[in-house]
């Protein structure tokens, strides 16, 4: 995470993230946002965007697309998935013991 | 090429000693379904009928209450039960409707096996996720700048 706060210390770098968020874009484009930036400038943020987890970078043929990784589908399904095993464990439970109070009855 | 936000559905499985009649009643009866998924529920198990339920916050969700607004698609006693799934809530990324569970039930060793796939979540989420992402760069941005100023 350490890399992550680094990344996002740099204004620029959090200016490629906000334009990065909601499209995929390449070097270019991004860099055409920002006419006091040169290209090899532009690279080196988007290594360190990389590098910290923040971005994805995609080949399209033979063009790079960059997006943001906001990890937030991951957290959800992460979040689901415990969600759904912590539930049907007490299924199990109070269903086995329905069965028992069935046979017994 | 495949999407980069489309979700893969969750899939569990889980073996109950109990026979797929008896687990079915803990899908469509509202005094059984809170002993397990909800504390309380709205059930009309029958295709197009009303599957709602209030959930408690938990540890990971301290919010709360929730409430998940479905409704049943196929019913099927004592083997196959689906219903939709979505919140009412606009902090839940999923809508009402957004997503589905699909539950099947098959006699196994004198029990019943147990299998829940929901799929379809949605796409949409990641828009509101996107929201949450905005905002915590907003956030951190001060407390990083003030650390790393001059460096």
């Amino acid at each position: 995470m350490q890399n992550a706060f680094e990344a996002i210390a740099a204004p620029r770098r959090r200016d490629i993230l906000r334009l990065v968020h909601t499209e995929e874009l390449t070097a270019g484009a991004i860099a055409a946002n920002f006419g006091d930036v040169s290209r090899p400038a532009i690279s080196q943020h988007l290594r360190v965007l990389r590098e910290a987890g923040l971005i994805r970078e995609r080949r399209d043929g033979t063009r790079r697309l960059y997006s943001a990784d906001t990890g937030g589908l991951d957290a959800l399904r992460d979040y689901l998935g415990r969600f759904w095993d912590e539930r049907l464990e007490t299924l199990k439970t109070e269903a086995e013991r329905e069965e028992r109070s069935k046979r017994n009855a | 090429m495949p999407d980069a936000t489309k979700t893969e559905a969750i899939v569990r499985e889980i073996h109950i000693d109990a026979s797929p009649e008896t687990v079915f009643g803990f899908f469509t009866e509202p005094d059984k379904l809170t002993r397990w998924l909800a504390e309380e529920a709205t059930l009309d198990p029958r295709p197009g009928g009303i599957n709602h339920q209030t959930h408690a916050g938990g540890p990971d969700n301290p919010g709360g209450p929730y409430f998940m607004r479905g409704e049943f698609v196929e019913v099927e006693p004592p083997s196959r039960v689906v219903f939709t799934w979505g919140f009412e809530n606009p902090e839940v990324d999923i809508e009402p409707g957004a997503s589905t569970v699909e539950v099947t039930l098959d006699a196994e060793d004198g029990g019943t096996r147990v299998r829940v796939v929901h799929s379809g979540l949605p796409e949409s989420e990641l828009a509101a996720h996107r929201e949450g992402w905005t905002e915590m760069l907003g956030r951190l941005a001060p407390a990083v700048e003030g650390r790393s100023r001059g460096t």
